[in-house]
């Protein structure tokens, strides 16, 4: 639903006048070591908690699990990447997890049958392509609110699945003989060097991303069409090709991930991704409070996919289960907003 | 300092001050005119009337953008009756209603949330919670009555904390129902431990939801008679015209004196109260509880629910009533299906289609993009 309220849409003027560095507060210049410290206030935060549930069980500190926990969150971090790219725009993706789940089966399931490994690459990508075209018409073109269309998407992809794995049978790709998968799962499971291949994916997406949004026509576009989608296209952007983009943009994260996640583990279980959009809504909404103007970015969000993979590796750690993890992870989302809302009341 | 002063009214860019034009009482001019801001914005906005009003002529289209849908319906509806002579069967037709009716309560949570322009994701684990929750309490030997009371609580419980974010903490409804959606569905799951609650042996709570008066299922008497409520209340009393007129255009609401705050903040209780209250029931109706996850499979069928419901009638707008209609038609669809002999897999991808096809006819018309707030 789209309602504009009154105080939103002056906050987001604001927002785009504190974009520009001219116009931003001079007072901020004189940093302190108490205003770094209120800035990074959040992020600070982030890590006590992280250390507190460390002291705990202390395993957690080992540097064997800190690495694991780095690759276990690989496709978090690129599904919250993908999550974050129409969320700058003021859109939604809610497909964004059924899309990886349903392109893992995919990549699993050519792995397994046997075909070319270059096509477990290409096929899954193309339809996180194709899901993504669709998505952008019919919330760019057609102007169907986001929340509305990709939740209908969600499950039209999730009928797909489970009509061509006869109700999620899953793909198991480890118990195949080595010869056959050991191209398709050295993606995520291989070395490079002393380097996991999977760190290396993660990053280069990220890195690929954060230059995007920062760097190109295309991210400046975005920025502004998040922030006001009326300057936008008086300043001649072409408002529903950007905002199509950013589904389309979701879903090629969405099937990267999907491709990463059948390589790290070796099986796809249909309905098995579906948790991460929960995770990566999560990962966005910690990753605003990190930011010193509360806004969506690419860095926050992995920052923000980090600490909730790290806190699902304490949670586990600790012998607990999928409640305290839902608990957990609502509170945060209502946590960084109402931070969010204290800090937009006090400028 | 600066090349140009823009002017904002009431979140509006009502004039951009050149340098050379700025003087103090130009901007107050700007800044306190409340007719300019009107006009300045028409003729921003002409080009788009402009193609709206293209739009107009040619009777059959604006027939079938009126009637459409309906007229699809009935003759699928009719379709279904030849294909499988058992489907207008009385007796089928009543367990058509049955099931649509457990549907039609969470859809008529929803579309209370979505009439003041709220938006609440935690409808479908809300139900589920209070499901469980009544499940428990019920096999724990409460009596009936007591259980009803507690899901109600609960249900005005999370509506009220809902209010508590998106009134007083400003958050949109989007991100607060979210977070509040994933703490349910924890509670949930910390509740029955993943395991699924049956019960066996309660003649007096599955009355409820399994009962019959005559040949009416009483679950079906308990919709219409809160459907009945609902209109009243709604279009008959002051705060259900508040709702709909906050809904509608907040900031002519303010203007016009409303109270926006109350209005959202009785929206989101009522509507939590008959999610509360549809969960109880649903445990009735199934003889249990189940543990899957299935908040937003509850949420996907409330919501095409209330957005089929809105193509009824002429003005697109949110209504019990419609929604009601739609739920028993979604019920009837699901219904059909089974009994042609479709798998259940196809059915969360045609509610999707549902969903997606009926909210089209209502954006169409304004030609912007979907962005929402979620933030």
């Amino acid at each position: 639903m789209s309602k504009q309220s009154i105080p939103a849409e002056s906050q987001d003027a604001n927002r785009v006048l504190n974009q520009d560095p001219a116009l931003s507060s001079p007072g901020r210049k004189s940093g302190g070591i108490g205003t770094l410290l209120r800035e990074h206030l959040p992020l600070i935060g982030m890590v006590l908690v992280l250390i507190g549930g460390g002291t705990l069980e202390p395993n957690f500190f080992l540097l064997a699990n800190l690495s694991s926990v780095a690759q276990q969150s690989s496709m978090l971090i690129i599904i919250a990447i993908g999550l974050s790219i129409p969320m700058l725009m003021r859109g939604v993706d809610l497909s964004i997890a059924q899309v990886t789940d349903a392109t893992a089966l995919m990549a699993a399931a050519l792995v397994a049958h046997n075909q070319p490994v270059i096509l477990a690459f290409v096929l899954p990508i193309l339809l996180g392509l194709f899901i993504g075209v669709v998505n952008g018409w019919l919330m760019g073109y057609v102007g169907v609110p986001a929340i509305i269309g990709t939740l209908g998407m969600m499950f039209i992809v999730r009928s797909g699945e489970l009509i061509y794995s006869k109700g999620s049978q899953p793909q198991i790709l480890f118990a195949l003989p080595r010869s056959m998968t050991a191209p398709f799962l050295f993606i995520a499971q291989g070395t490079l060097g002393p380097i996991p291949m999977i760190l290396i994916v993660w990053i280069v997406i990220a890195i690929g991303m954060y230059f995007l949004t920062k760097t190109t026509v295309f991210g400046r576009q975005m920025d502004a069409v998040g922030g006001n989608v009326t300057a936008a296209f008086l300043s001649a952007v072409n408002v529903k090709k950007v905002f199509a983009g950013g589904f389309v943009l979701s879903s090629l994260m969405a099937s990267l991930a999907g491709i990463t996640l059948a390589s790290w583990t070796g099986i796809a279980v249909p309905r098995g991704a579906e948790s991460y959009l929960m995770e990566a809504f999560v990962a966005v909404y910690l990753g605003t409070v990190t930011t010193k103007n509360g806004q969506i970015s690419v860095l926050g969000t992995v920052i923000g996919a980090l600490f909730v993979g790290a806190l699902n590796n304490q949670l586990t750690l600790l012998g607990l289960g999928a409640a305290e993890r839902n608990i957990l992870n609502g509170a945060f989302v209502l946590l960084a907003m109402a931070i969010g809302a204290l800090r937009k009341k006090r400028r | 300092m600066c090349d140009r002063i823009l002017v904002m009214v009431k979140g509006k860019i009502v004039k951009a001050l050149d340098r050379a034009d700025f003087s103090q009482e130009a901007l107050l001019y700007w800044a306190t005119s409340t007719e300019v801001p009107l006009k300045t914005i028409k003729a921003e906005s002409s080009e788009k009337q402009v193609s709206r009003s293209r739009t107009k002529g040619f009777s059959f289209s604006k027939f079938l953008k009126r009637w459409g849908t309906i007229a699809g319906m009935v003759l699928l509806f009719i379709a279904c009756g030849i294909a499988a002579p058992h489907f207008l069967a009385p007796s089928n037709l009543f367990n058509v209603l049955k099931q649509g009716s457990v549907l039609a309560l969470i859809a008529l949570g929803l579309t209370i949330a979505l009439i003041s322009g709220g938006f609440d994701m935690s409808v479908g684990a809300l139900s589920q919670l209070t499901s469980n929750l009544s499940a428990g309490l019920v096999a724990g030997g409460l009596a009936t009555s007591l259980t009803l009371l507690t899901g109600g609580l609960v249900g005005l419980g999370v509506g009220a904390l809902n209010a508590f974010f998106v009134v007083l903490l400003r958050m949109p409804p989007f991100v607060a129902t979210l977070g509040t959606m994933f703490a349910l569905m924890g509670a949930t799951l910390a509740y029955n431990k993943g395991q699924s609650f049956t019960l066996a042996d309660k003649p007096e709570f599955f009355t409820m939801g399994q009962g019959y008066i005559g040949p009416i299922p009483i679950i079906l008497v308990i919709v219409v008679a809160l459907v009945m409520v609902l209109l009243l209340f709604l279009k008959r009393t002051r705060p259900g015209l508040h709702m709909y007129a906050v809904g509608g255009n907040p900031q002519a609401a303010v203007v016009r004196g409303l109270n926006k705050s109350a209005s959202i903040v009785l929206s989101f209780m009522l509507g939590g109260l008959i999610v509360g209250l549809s969960g109880v029931i649903l445990t009735s109706y199934s003889y249990g509880a189940s543990a899957v996850p299935a908040s937003l499979d509850f949420l996907i069928s409330a919501l095409a629910a209330a957005f089929l419901g809105t193509t009824f009638n002429r003005a697109g707008q949110l209504d019990v009533l419609g929604t009601v209609v739609a739920a028993i038609f979604i019920a009837a669809i699901n219904n059909r299906l089974i009994l042609n002999g479709v798998s259940n897999l196809v059915l969360p991808g045609i509610q999707g289609l549902i969903l997606v096809l009926s909210i089209i006819p209502g954006v169409i018309r304004k030609k912007g993009i979907g962005q929402v707030t979620i933030f």
